[in-house]
């Protein structure tokens, strides 16, 4: 695999509590968590700037856009 | 990455030393649709004289290439190439961050998402059947199918992969490789949606 | 990364290659905008309606009753049950799906689902369906395999 680099991150209480939470519910560790957040960060920002829209939609298929980045 | 891992040599039965490797650039692609595409056609229309084949293929393939090198460059996607002797034998597509697992049991987790796999159409047995001409190289698909279970692995999503099977290759994924069939999905034209628990994937590497 | 390195294992995998398609529908099906998944080609389709068939062949054959007598027995149309068995396309009347409810002891919704009579999205049943479907063929004997499979596809219909 790719040579890694070490990383010290600064987090609140709250911060690190939903690191915590969201860790156990994926069943993934804080790193592979917070990679994939990384990830999910940077396609988002490839499609919007290219001039894609980022949408939710709930249960009666109403359009909300999401407003990011 | 970069690794030497064996095929099979067709004709001979032989296990042979393959690369497969995650640094695909653009002129794989190129190559692949120049080189692949018309014997996957002859193929096609060889196949298409005989009922039941379960073979679909789409009749023109538009890559965007500005859209797949911009998408080389991200993280939550990755391409694998299987070559031998310098020469591309298989590629595959895998994303990690725009699907998650649909089985209750592992509702939301992370897996990758197996979005592309192709053998060269020359190492596919059907197909050359069609043709009359020799199969090359096999289990070109395993391999790449093994590398989205390790990575998957290595990722930390535990062995937990997903894809939507086209028709005519639930057989495998079901029968063969021990995949969940989860469902269609009516988002994606009905496709059967698949799915490996850790342990099916342990059992797919372990050779149960 | 831990590539098998085992050549029995590469035979195996090699040879379940051969007899498949292993094409995927994700990209695929992204890119050629003409392009349709010629999905009612495959057998496999109606999973639910496959395995409700199988269903009512192997819990028929378990109690060794042939179509007659398991038309006499919940008292419905004997042409009925031979089409429920030979076409995959018929749809039983709602009479004869509460009939043969009772007579499974299964929940007549269910089998309303599995028989094409309700649209229910899902996923578990139509999971169960294809695994239950896949376990069991129709041949003569009820195999101890099949058997097991009809228990276990009872067992989670009954549970739900």
């Amino acid at each position: 695999m790719n040579p890694k680099r070490t990383m010290t991150l600064n987090l609140t209480d709250q911060e690190m509590s939903v690191l915590d939470q969201l860790s156990v519910q994926k069943d993934l560790s804080k790193t592979a968590l917070i990679r994939q957040a990384l990830r999910l960060y940077q396609l988002v920002d490839a499609r919007i700037t290219r001039g894609e829209k980022l949408f939710f939609e709930d249960q009666d298929k109403q359009k909300a856009e999401l407003m990011v980045l | 990455m970069r690794e030497t891992i064996q095929i099979i040599n067709a004709k001979t039965s032989a296990p042979v030393d393959a690369e497969i490797f995650d640094e695909v650039a653009l002129t794989h692609f190129i190559e692949t649709q120049a080189e692949w595409r018309p014997v996957i056609l002859a193929a096609a229309r060889a196949l298409s004289q005989q009922p039941n084949q379960g073979l679909l293929i789409p009749r023109h393939f538009h890559w965007d290439w500005t859209r797949k090198e911009a998408e080389l460059k991200l993280l939550a996607v990755k391409f694998y190439g299987l070559a031998h002797e310098g020469k591309l034998q298989g590629i595959m597509k895998v994303e990690t961050v725009a699907h998650s697992c649909r089985l209750p049991e592992q509702q939301g987790k992370p897996l990758v998402y197996i979005d592309y796999v192709e053998s060269a159409p020359w190492n596919i047995k059907k197909l050359m059947a069609a043709l009359g001409q020799p199969q090359r190289f096999r289990a070109v698909g395993t391999r790449l199918f093994e590398a989205a279970v390790l990575q998957s692995q290595e990722e930390g999503f535990r062995g937990r992969l997903g894809l939507h099977s086209l028709p005519g290759s639930e057989g495998f994924y079901i029968n063969e490789c021990g995949m969940t069939p989860v469902g269609r999905d009516p988002h994606k034209q009905n496709l059967l949606w698949c799915e490996f628990t850790p342990e099916q994937a342990e059992r797919y590497l372990a050779g149960e | 990364m831990k590539f098998n390195k085992d050549g029995d294992w590469l035979a195996k995998r090699a040879e379940q290659e051969d007899r498949h398609f292993i094409s995927v529908g994700g990209l695929i099906s992204r890119i050629d905008p003409e392009w349709q998944a010629d999905v009612s080609s495959v057998p496999n389709v109606e999973a639910t309606k496959t395995a409700f068939v199988r269903l009512l062949q192997l819990a028929r054959r378990e109690r060794r009753l042939s179509l007659e007598q398991l038309a006499q027995k919940v008292d419905v149309d004997l042409g009925e049950l031979v089409k429920i068995e030979a076409d995959e396309s018929f749809k039983p009347t709602p009479r004869t799906i509460h009939r043969l409810a009772e007579f499974l002891k299964l929940p007549a919704k269910k089998l309303m689902v599995l028989a094409g009579l309700l649209q229910v999205k899902d996923f578990g049943l139509q999971q169960a369906s294809v695994r239950f479907a896949a376990r069991s063929e129709p041949v003569e004997d009820v195999s101890p395999e099949e058997h097991a499979a009809l228990e276990e596809y009872v067992k989670f219909l009954n549970e739900q």
